[in-house]
């Protein structure tokens, strides 16, 4: 048995522990939370409204990477670990420690008494094996999808009460990492017998889960009601706060217009608000309130250059796509300086991340000699010819990223300079969910993804996760397999630089800005935080005198 | 305005048809000859959009961005440096070519419709008129995007999706006038001198409904240009960087705080241009 | 009363009708909600889970069987699952609504309140250029997108001038400003019919006797004003459900309100059939319900068609 409460970090034998808890040091500049300390002492209570930009979709958590579910699931569930959003360590949750073999195909987890659900069972050992089972194997039955934060798992066991052991088919150094996302908030054993169906819109308030909020109202696509949980007493050991959250509620209202969020916290009508777009900054600021710009610790925003496409499968042609796009005229006419631009395809602030400016830098010129090299010519209405095809291109608006259309748009006027002609198109949801699968139809393709760990760069481009490159390069995929596997925390890092040298030298991403999520906060809203990739959390939020 | 509001225009625009009996007396209408005025202007837009301005409405200089309205920017510059004022001359050409191609949808298939039925009456009447209220019974706006999405995205697919929701109010209004035209004397003169349904058709029934029609047709000008902003709003407007009217109102919309000429003036035209149609409208419709 | 049986046979028939059309309408859209909430590259997915998804919709056969399979269950008040949401069409329905009804209903209201006002205004005005200005007000309201009137309202009514709260608001303020932006527009025809009968009434000989003994305009007017503008604005309001609800899309997505317009919108945005099937049906009900009702009260208050009627 474990010491319970008592939190006693564990000399880790390997290496492997280590893996997760990224050595990068973080190199984050941009503010994280609202400042808890002017404001005095915390004061419980109170009702806060946040207003989301789009409505949620499902509350089971490894589908909760879409930012509307991600940030409820992250204040009604609690996780084994707590990785700190500034140092990116992995701390204890609901686990007060944990061993982790050579290889990193075991890890043993010991559990915390006293944790409970909300309907007042108990979260023990073979509780967190069954959500585990579920979000590593998945439920085709019940339509339950696998994590994409854990891989290769194989099993579990209960060994007793309070400790669980996971092994896998082959090393899983980010499976540590993993157990700290929202995709892996523990839900009651009886909650993850329900269908993929059940865990959507409209059944919010009969999801069981283990953390300092839980749902109570549900208004379909409008609003929700959390309500803080008395009894939670579990809160990381390295928080300053535990016991309950300080505040007694949380309205969640979705607001799709811009103008009617911004426009409601100026005038006191909300306190927090999510997506705030980069051009309204200026305004919230100004108005003497707080912009909480948190990084997203990623893949960077990028477009991918899918190279199945026959105009995309020469390099030169990749490479002169690459040049000829200016990132930072991107983020100095669209963005802020909560934008930062591109270095790499991850991020600055992301795991594993490896500088890669110099090989990316804007050269118009150079680009204009690599499609001339590659037989590309200009031809009479400013678009490049070879052999009667024009250079011509398309890429969807994505609706998920922040000022696509504009930064497309953009991208558009830059790429005609040296003769290429970008088509940007919007389309209805089922043409787009078709056609982003098609490389001839979308040989262009505008995303991104956060997750604190060196696995993100696999989940975007690996042929069996996101491969948002729609890739057939078995060497890609190689490289990518050894970020996910490589037990040691160094040689992991290197394994993510090599990817981002290959992404580079193949120049299949364009590398855009670091994504940021942007909240803004009126000024008596103190100790609003973010966890490690955005998602707000309430827990140790207070509302001062407005 | 969804497309469903373009049902109503022809009862709205019926009353007006006879207004004020002292201005009808007065020859020049001087409100009237700004109506003309503003639509001429806004053709040349869309002809020879170059004469009005030197600028380029696709690229813009990023630097410049979100400039208010100034001498060198008429309507101030948007988010990513364009000229308004050039994005607006140039949109003119699918502004209203979007809104003519729906209002000729809705005309041709609407009138052929409601002339059909008028004239023949009987099972074919019913048919048709069945049919109106099956396009009426759908929510238009359903019927518009579905439209939209089978065609894909665009000026032209939006406009067409617009029309086709007009059709139902150009297939009813044919429809009265024809009867009530049939029903005249004379017609009844000129079947009972022996002459052929489409004999009479087309020289008494039709000329004599044709009015009334185009009434609408110029109120449904106005409207269409409405409508095709609202899909707009909803996302379903034309790919970028078209300059169409209603996409540059919808998405100016985000700015109203900060950089309200981005969304007010686009709308000001559209309102200038949708008052004029309106006031054709009522122009063309009085003279029956 | 063969008449009455005659129209609610044609009204089933348009029912039919129009719950096919659209069966096939939707059939024919690229894409299907399945591939749209399912087969995103950001769940990952196997074809295999895919379709064992589709499978569980009943999305895996014919689309002849699955209209049968939805007509059946339409017959016996079963409306199916809604794939975006995962919630039985009829609750997403039952939530939705009531928030419509009383926007609409409201809507309505207010919009006969502004015609009658604009309507008698302009007549009664004091000075010429006042009276044509208020003429023309119809004429502008309906040159403004339904969509940009909320954001302008919600700017000035609530954020500059800070009268009524957009969120957070009780259930009546939270009424306020939609039922104003829904209103606005569909005043416009309603005034101009009312104008138009007090054009009408004031040159009709009769106006002209009553006056010369010395009853004032305004009472002339809205005795004989109302009873004449009955007809049109009956006849009117059979036509504007189909604006009240493409109205109320516009404005449940500007002010967040979730009601049948924005599931009506979602719904097409995510090729959810079943949604789509049930409030098409519930719409054309609401159509041919209202049209047979104006086409039934209109001979009782109108003595000429009651002749005709007996006649025929």
């Amino acid at each position: 048995m474990s010491t319970p409460r008592t939190f006693r970090r564990l000399a880790v034998t390997a290496a492997a522990a280590l893996a997760a808890v990224s050595l990068l040091a973080s190199c984050a500049t941009q503010t994280t939370a609202t400042d808890a300390a002017t404001g005095g002492d915390p004061v419980e209570g109170g009702t806060l409204t946040y207003l989301e930009h789009q409505p949620h979709t499902t509350l089971y958590p490894p589908q909760a990477g879409f930012y509307p579910n991600g940030g409820i699931v992250n204040n009604i569930t609690a996780r084994l670990t707590w990785q700190d959003p500034e140092s990116l360590e992995i701390e204890p949750w609901v686990a007060t420690e944990w061993t982790v073999n050579a290889d990193a195909t075991e890890y043993t987890f010991e559990l915390r008494d006293h944790v409970t659900f909300s309907d007042g069972t108990v979260v023990d050992a073979a509780a967190v094996a069954k959500n585990f089972d579920t979000y590593g194997l998945g439920n085709t039955e019940l339509g339950l999808t696998v994590s994409e934060a854990i891989n290769n798992y194989a099993s579990s066991e209960v060994v007793d009460a309070d400790t669980v052991t996971f092994r896998f088919s082959a090393p899983a150094p980010g499976f540590l990492q993993a157990t700290s996302t929202i995709n892996s908030g523990l839900l009651s054993p009886e909650t993850l017998d329900r269908k993929l169906e059940e865990f959507g819109a409209g059944s919010s308030t009969e999801i069981v889960g283990s953390g300092a909020f839980v749902v109570t109202e549900e208004e379909i696509g409008t609003s929700l009601r959390l309500e803080a949980r008395d009894d939670y007493d579990w809160a990381p050991p390295s928080f300053e706060h535990q016991g309950r959250a300080y505040l007694d509620a949380i309205d969640l209202v979705v607001a799709p217009e811009d103008s009617v969020r911004i426009g409601s916290l100026l005038a006191g009508q909300a306190d927090v608000i999510r997506y705030v777009q980069a051009f309204d900054e200026a305004q919230v600021s100004g108005a003497g309130f707080e912009i909480i710009a948190a990084p997203t610790r990623g893949v960077n925003n990028s477009i991918g250059l899918r190279f199945t496409n026959p105009l995309l499968s020469d390099l030169k042609v990749r490479q002169a796509l690459v040049h000829g796009v200016d990132a930072q005229e991107v983020v100095d006419t669209i963005f802020t300086e909560n934008y930062p631009v591109a270095t790499s395809q991850l991020a600055s602030t992301a795991a594993g991340y490896t500088d890669e400016s110099e090989a990316l830098a804007f050269d118009p010129e150079l680009s204009e000699e690599l499609l001339d090299e590659a037989g590309w010519q200009v031809g009479a209405d400013g678009v490049r010819e070879k052999n009667g095809e024009r250079l011509s291109l398309t890429v969807y608006e994505a609706k998920p990223q922040p000022l696509s259309k504009q930064t497309l748009e953009l991208v558009s006027q830059q790429l005609a300079k040296i003769g290429v002609e970008l088509n940007v198109k919007a389309a209805d949801a089922g043409s787009y969910a078709a056609d982003i699968l098609d490389p001839l139809k979308t040989p262009l393709y505008h995303s991104m993804v956060g997750r604190a760990d060196n696995d993100v760069i696999k989940s975007q481009y690996f042929t069996k996760n996101r491969n948002t490159l729609l890739s057939n390069d078995a060497k890609l995929d190689e490289l990518l397999t050894a970020v996910a596997s490589e037990p040691d925390a160094s040689k992991r890092d290197e394994a993510s630089a090599a990817v981002q040298d290959y992404l580079t030298e193949q120049a299949y991403v364009i590398p855009l800005f670091e994504e940021p999520q942007v909240y803004g906060a009126a000024p008596y809203v103190h100790g609003f935080a973010t966890e490690a990739v955005a998602r707000p959390q309430f827990y140790d939020t207070w509302l001062d005198e407005k | 305005m969804s497309a469903t509001a373009v049902e109503t225009r022809p009862s709205s625009s019926a009353p007006q048809f006879a207004t004020d009996g002292r201005r009808r007396l007065r020859g020049i209408r001087p409100g009237l000859v700004l109506a003309w005025l503003v639509i001429a202007v806004v053709l040349a837009w869309a002809v020879v959009p170059w004469l009005f301005t030197g600028q380029d409405p696709i690229s813009g200089v990023p630097a410049e961005k979100l400039q208010a309205p100034s001498l060198a920017h008429l309507f101030g510059t948007d988010a990513i440096g364009r000229d308004l004022f050039t994005r607006v001359v140039y949109g003119a050409v699918h502004s209203l070519s979007g809104a003519l191609v729906a209002v000729t949808v809705g005309l041709v298939v609407g009138t052929l419709l409601g002339v059909l039925a008028g004239s023949l009456g009987g099972v074919v009447d019913a048919i048709v008129m069945r049919i109106v209220d099956v396009l009426l019974s759908i929510p238009g706006l359903l019927l518009a995007l579905s439209i939209i999405i089978l065609l894909g995205f665009g000026t032209v697919n939006a406009a067409i999706a617009v029309g086709v929701g007009s059709i139902a109010a150009f297939a009813r209004l044919s429809r009265s006038e024809v009867v009530r035209v049939r029903q005249s004397d004379y017609v009844e003169a000129a079947f009972g001198s022996g002459a052929r349904l489409h004999t009479v058709l087309f020289r008494h029934v039709l000329p004599n409904s044709l009015t009334a029609v185009i009434g609408l047709a110029a109120l449904q000008f106005g409207a269409a240009i409405l409508a095709i902003s609202t899909l707009g709003f909803l996302g379903y407007g034309a790919p970028p960087p078209t300059p169409e009217w209603g996409l540059l109102i919808a998405e100016g919309r985000n700015y109203v705080a900060t950089s309200w000429w981005l969304t007010v003036l686009p709308g000001l035209v559209v309102v200038a241009v949708v008052l004029s149609a309106n006031r054709i409208s009522h122009a063309l419709g009085r003279n029956r | 009363m063969p008449y009455l049986a005659r129209r609610v046979g044609q009204a089933l028939v348009v029912l039919a009708l129009a719950f096919t059309v659209t069966f096939v309408l939707l059939q024919a859209l690229p894409g299907d909600a399945i591939l749209i909430k399912f087969e995103s590259p950001e769940l990952g997915l196997s074809p295999e889970q895919i379709a064992d998804i589709r499978a569980s919709y009943g999305a895996d056969v014919p689309a002849w069987q699955q209209y049968l399979h939805t007509v059946s269950g339409f017959l016996v008040g079963d409306f199916g699952y809604s794939v975006q949401y995962g919630t039985p069409v009829h609750e997403l329905l039952a939530a939705a609504l009531p928030e419509t009804l009383a926007l609409a209903g409201l809507g309505f209201l207010v919009a006969v309140l502004i015609a009658v006002s604009v309507a008698f205004l302009s007549t009664l005005a004091p000075f010429a250029w006042l009276r044509q200005a208020l003429r023309s007000l119809p004429g502008v309201f309906v040159s403004v997108p339904v969509f940009w009137l909320g954001i302008v309202l919600i700017q000035v009514f609530s954020f500059q001038l800070k009268l009524v709260p957009v969120i957070g608001a009780d259930p009546v303020q939270s009424l306020i400003l939609p039922v104003l932006t829904l209103a606005i527009p569909i005043s416009a025809p309603l005034a101009q019919v009312l104008a138009r009968s007090i054009d009408d009434v004031a040159l009709s000989p009769f106006v002209a006797v009553v006056r010369a003994k010395g009853a004032g305009p305004a009472r002339v007017l809205w005795r004989d004003v109302a009873r004449n503008a009955l007809l049109p604005t009956i006849t009117i309001a059979g036509v504007l459900i189909g604006e009240l609800i493409g109205g109320a899309v516009v404005t449940e997505t500007v002010f967040g309100r979730a009601g049948v317009g924005r599931l009506t919108e979602q719904a097409v945005a995510n090729q959810d059939v079943a949604v789509l099937q049930a409030i098409v049906i519930l719409a054309a009900v609401v159509f041919v319900v209202v049209n047979l009702a104006v086409d039934l009260v209109y001979p009782v208050l109108d003595p000429r068609l009651k002749r005709k009627a007996v006649a025929a």
